[in-house]
């Protein structure tokens, strides 16, 4: 009995030390953190997998910079805590680079361009931010999308945990409107709530919204390995197929 | 009365609340509350930016959370009458909906009940994001608020109905004019127990977009950074809060037991 015992602390001892080691020992793992609801960018699928075009890109990118890619999600309000804390190395999250931002954590190339969008519901006649005065107008907590609501002092803004509970609370109508970025706002306007909702306009902020990967400040070995990549995935022409295959156009 | 000599576990859900005689818990008392008041002043003084920056951005959500649990625990109370009742009642059908309904409420947590309110049933009627967080707070409590009153009515000795019978009283009278009033004071503090729990679980309404002291906290730490300063100043008013409050139940209890003690 004992003896059975003992092979049996044996064995575990051995298989959590064979899981500690790292599956390659000359690859370096870059851990990213994703908050997997924002469509087309970054969403889970119906079998539980992480997939989008930014997840897409970080494992191009990974290949190409030569390092091995391990993608966690995350929820969004804490994400950047998160990165400070150093509780994972990089954030693919369709993170905006802001200037506000920068003074917490540094930014790689920008990889997307996107602008803000205000979507309504199919009934609605607002056309434009300023036909919502005094209305309940909902974004992601933490998001250009909310800062934009929240900056515009004739709306009551409202922040949401996930941009899918807001487009919720548009659908059922105790929102007058959504603003999220263009992609996430066509996914949803155009597939999930293709009936009752649509985009009515975007809205121009004077200055270009680029993502960008997000590491801690200072984790230039991180940046240097990230920015390697995407220059080269650039170069082939990946982020124009992988464009081409979720956003489409 | 008869008295009940079985030993007595006395732990409530909502924050100890301190009894004259519980010296440990008095001063423990003390040293919170002059430590929370102490850091709330001292930290903006010391630091304005973002101490200050934050205490200036939540206090419409301390309204919230305020409107939140009053409006919650009233519309509880009523429910928790209903169904204090219903329980103890003989007509089987009644006994069996106020049954159920405890047993549902109890057996499923708090944040699926606010999701489901919110967004299932969002589907089907539209409640104001408010009014939901409140249906759905004084909903589940309604159910643990069953129960005291149920607790509160059995602990009322028969033969204070059988005497109120024997007068002429009839069932209805004898509930209204000799058992509710006689168990009001057992249910009070109990009831204020759980306007404390209440109060710290409307934080979980944040999550439905309602703009309550935590989300305000959100809001700020989102934009700013500053996680550790606003998620200190958002612990302190909360500390604050339910300590004045779990005192004034203290006192409420006292003076309640006011005929127990002669």
């Amino acid at each position: 009995m004992l003896n059975r015992f003992s092979i049996l602390v044996a064995t575990l001892i051995t298989g959590i030390f064979m899981l500690c080691q790292p599956a390659t020992a000359t690859e370096k793992t870059i851990v990213f953190a994703s908050d997997a609801t924002w469509p087309p960018m970054e969403f889970v699928d119906e079998q539980k997998n992480l997939v989008g075009y930014a997840i897409d890109m970080v494992y191009a990118i990974a290949k190409e910079g030569e390092f091995k890619a391990e993608i966690k999600n995350t929820a969004w309000d804490g994400i950047f805590a998160g990165l400070i804390a150093g509780k994972y190395d990089a954030i693919v999250s369709s993170v905006s680079i802001t200037e506000d931002r920068k003074k917490n954590m540094d930014f790689s190339e920008p990889y997307y361009t996107v602008r803000q969008a205000l979507i309504v519901r199919k009934d609605s006649n607002a056309a434009t931010l300023a036909d919502l005065k005094g209305q309940k107008v909902g974004g992601q907590i933490g998001t250009t999308g909310y800062f934009t609501i929240k900056n515009n002092k004739a709306l009551e803004a409202k922040s949401y945990d996930e941009i899918g509970l807001a487009m919720e609370d548009l659908n059922v109508g105790r929102l007058a409107a959504v603003v999220c970025d263009d992609p996430v706002a066509a996914d949803y306007a155009l597939k999930r709530y293709q009936d009752t909702l649509k985009i009515v306009q975007i809205i121009e902020s004077g200055t270009a919204e680029q993502y960008g990967f997000a590491v801690s400040k200072g984790n230039d070995e991180v940046l240097a390995l990230i920015n390697k990549g995407l220059a080269i995935i650039k170069e082939k022409g990946i982020d124009k197929e992988l464009q081409q295959k979720w956003i489409g156009r | 009365m008869t008295e009940r000599e079985s030993p007595q576990i006395d732990v409530g859900d909502g924050a100890a609340i301190p009894r004259r005689d519980d010296r440990g818990l008095v001063s423990a008392w003390w040293i919170a509350l002059c430590g929370a008041v102490l850091l709330l002043i001292l930290l903006p003084l010391l630091k304005p930016d973002p101490y200050l920056a934050i205490l200036r951005f939540i206090p419409d959500g301390i309204l919230i959370t305020f409107q939140v649990t009053v409006c919650s625990i009233i519309l509880a109370i009523i429910i928790g009458l209903l169904t204090g009742l219903g329980r103890i009642s003989r007509n089987r059908f009644i006994n069996l909906i106020a049954s159920l309904y405890v047993e549902v409420v109890r057996g499923i947590p708090l944040l699926v009940q606010l999701f489901y309110i919110y967004f299932a049933l969002g589907r089907v009627v539209r409640v104001p994001d408010i009014a939901a967080a409140i249906i759905a707070m004084a909903f589940c409590y309604g159910a643990y608020m069953g129960e005291v009153f149920r607790a509160g009515i059995k602990s009322i000795d028969r033969g204070q109905s059988e005497a109120s019978h024997s007068l002429g009283f009839n069932h209805t009278q004898t509930m209204m004019y000799i058992v509710l009033p006689q168990a009001w004071r057992t249910i009070l503090p109990p009831v204020g127990n759980e306007f404390i729990a209440l109060l710290k679980d409307t934080s979980l309404v944040s999550i439905l977009a309602v703009s309550d002291i935590l989300r305000r906290g959100r809001e700020y730490a989102a934009e700013s950074f500053n996680y550790f300063e606003t998620y200190t100043i958002i612990a302190l008013v909360y500390l604050l809060i339910t300590l004045i409050l779990s005192k004034g139940i203290s006192i409420m209890e006292y003076r309640l037991s006011h005929y127990e003690r002669r």
